[in-house]
């Protein structure tokens, strides 16, 4: 794969230099403070008085996450949900940004495999999802040690965090085939919208059972550690991403380019 | 004759409609070619299909002797463009900007960022935002990135777009002397005839997608329409002379004689003499030749001017 380093540094300059990465990690911070913030109402009776509905659901977080081991947990999960949705607004904007800016025509007539151009967008789009996630568990591990969570051993904390990284790892993989849809729609918003309906279809799908065998629930399922995932399930989720890229790819080589 | 650009009965259809329709077009190495057409007319079909942005539905292209496939890597290394409007990544600088150009042409050096940005213009807004660039050296830019690499063809879509007239000069210098000193080929589209008469050494005519005529320049000075006008005080004992010498002279509304044949437009000295001899001495005799855009108009069956007919 030659001048893939030239790629990844084009990549990556484009989004350092947007900021975009900046925003979606101080986004991506309202989930850990969102989080702490109500179970700190929770744990003071005083400040939850005076708060009403909020003291409502800061109640029924605290009693989801009550010790460290359920507290990241929770955090897994959230990371299924809305680190999906973060992610595909990632997605999307490294792939779907050069139809918006008129920018693609530039990438296609050079002396640059197409695949070198895709697989670098894909790996930074990685690196970059990566990133957040490192920020979204930093922060709540500082907030969880801040509101004097219980139960916390650092066994306990390293495999708490190991399941919100593999939660992640596998949103990650399963986001990638939303290049696609980038592509196909010249933007965001098809992504975006497919994402929206993916997630409904995602809880559609656990409800009736089927969730092991649907790619996008996989995440989610782990996150719970509930549900009785087999190699398969992981199998899916692999595919599914390998899939993406290769759509992706034979979009961006075969498809009339008239913008 | 080596060919730059060759094609065979290129075509696209988009559904029903038929952007481009039998194309075949010769362009030799070292010419700059003028592709000419309305807006519409299948100017930029024709351009993404020669850079194999698109794929035919019939025919094929071939550029610098290769057959152009769609997401091939061949022949993109000698082949500089600029396709419609210029755009550019405006978080970057113009400098940062190029450098994606140039890492996007392997092989380039380093410091050809720097001379592409002296050479047009541009290094007063090097390390500016192409965001906050004005539309001149947004052109000027995508011209620059189209340059970068030295390539021995380049294909331009309406490259004096948003220039003034001063960029309009530079950038025609700019491509004469990349065909005289690099022996580069330019094939550039436009829709206003009067600028790449001034550039090219060939202009193919395209309207609705078919190419309506091919022709050289000084064809192009032979196709236009030349007229003689003239006045004179005693209009109608001129107009009898004329007649009578054999000129097919015709009174127009405003009282001026046409004479239309060649003989006269040629050499209105002889038609002068005639009249003097005639006892109607003309006041006022005027070569008049059919603007360039009114022959481009007439020639897309668009003329509503005083040729028409």
């Amino acid at each position: 794969m030659a001048n893939l380093s030239d790629m990844i540094w084009i990549e990556s300059r484009k989004a350092i230099r947007s900021r975009m990465p900046l925003w979606t990690a101080l986004g991506s911070l309202f989930v850990p403070l969102g989080i702490a913030f109500l179970i700190f109402v929770a744990k003071n009776p005083a400040v939850s008085q005076r708060l009403g509905l909020v003291s409502a659901k800061a109640n029924l977080m605290a009693y989801a996450a009550t010790d460290w081991p359920t507290y990241l947990g929770l955090f897994g999960q959230i990371m299924a949900a809305g680190g999906f949705l973060l992610f595909v607004l990632v997605v999307s904007w490294t792939f779907g940004r050069e139809f918006a800016d008129g920018t693609l025509k530039d990438m296609l007539a050079v002396p640059v495999e197409r695949a070198s151009i895709l697989l670098a967008k894909f790996v930074v789009v990685a690196l970059w999802s990566a990133l957040l996630t490192v920020v979204i568990l930093l922060a709540g591990l500082v907030t969880g040690a801040l509101i004097g969570l219980p139960g916390g051993s650092a066994g306990i904390i390293a495999q708490g965090s190991a399941l919100v990284l593999i939660t992640a790892c596998l949103v990650i993989a399963v986001v990638m085939p939303f290049a696609l849809f980038a592509s196909v729609g010249r933007g965001y918003l098809l992504p975006i919208g497919v994402a929206v309906l993916t997630l409904m279809l995602t809880n559609l799908v656990a409800i009736v059972g089927w969730g092991e065998d649907f790619p996008w629930a996989v995440p989610g399922l782990y996150a719970q550690g509930k549900s009785p995932l087999t190699p398969v399930s992981y199998w899916i989720v692999f595919l599914t991403c390998l899939a993406g890229m290769v759509a992706t790819y034979l979009w961006w080589k075969f498809a009339d380019q008239s913008r | 004759m080596n060919l730059a650009i060759e094609t065979e009965d290129l075509g696209k259809r988009y559904g029903d409609v038929t952007a481009v329709e039998h194309l075949s077009l010769r362009v030799a190495e070292g010419e700059i070619y003028a592709f000419l057409g309305l807006n519409g007319a299948g100017k930029t079909t024709t351009i993404r299909m020669l850079l194999g942005m698109i794929k035919p539905t019939t025919g094929y292209a071939k550029v610098l002797q290769t057959r152009v496939r769609l997401g091939s890597r061949e022949p993109w290394e000698a082949v500089g463009y600029l396709v419609e409007i210029p755009h550019s990544y405006p978080e970057l600088t113009v400098y940062e900007n190029l450098e994606v150009a140039r890492r996007l042409h392997p092989g380039t050096p380093r410091e050809a960022v720097g001379r592409i940005i002296e050479r047009l213009g541009l290094a007063a807004y090097a390390d500016r935002r192409t965001g906050n660039l004005s539309q001149g050296n947004a052109q000027r830019l995508g011209l620059a990135k189209a340059l970068l690499h030295s390539p021995k063809l380049l294909l331009l879509d309406e490259p004096a777009n948003g220039l003034d007239p001063a960029g309009i000069v530079e950038v025609r210098e700019l491509l004469l002397e990349l065909t005289r000193e690099q022996g580069v080929t330019v094939f550039m589209s436009s829709h206003i005839l009067a600028e790449v008469s001034r550039l090219a050494q060939r202009i193919g005519i395209i309207h609705d997608g078919h190419l309506l005529q091919e022709l050289n320049i000084d064809e192009l000075e032979r196709s236009r329409w030349k007229r003689l006008l003239l006045r004179a005080r005693d209009v109608a004992s001129a107009q009898r002379a004329l007649l009578a010498a054999g000129q097919p002279a015709e009174i127009l509304p405003d009282g001026a004689i046409e004479l239309k044949n060649a003989s006269a437009v040629e050499r209105p000295d002889e038609v002068n003499c005639l009249l003097v001899k005639a006892g109607s001495p003309p006041t006022q005799l005027l070569v008049e030749e059919e603007e360039l855009e009114q022959y481009f108009l007439r020639l897309v069956g668009m003329d509503g001017g005083p040729h028409n007919g």
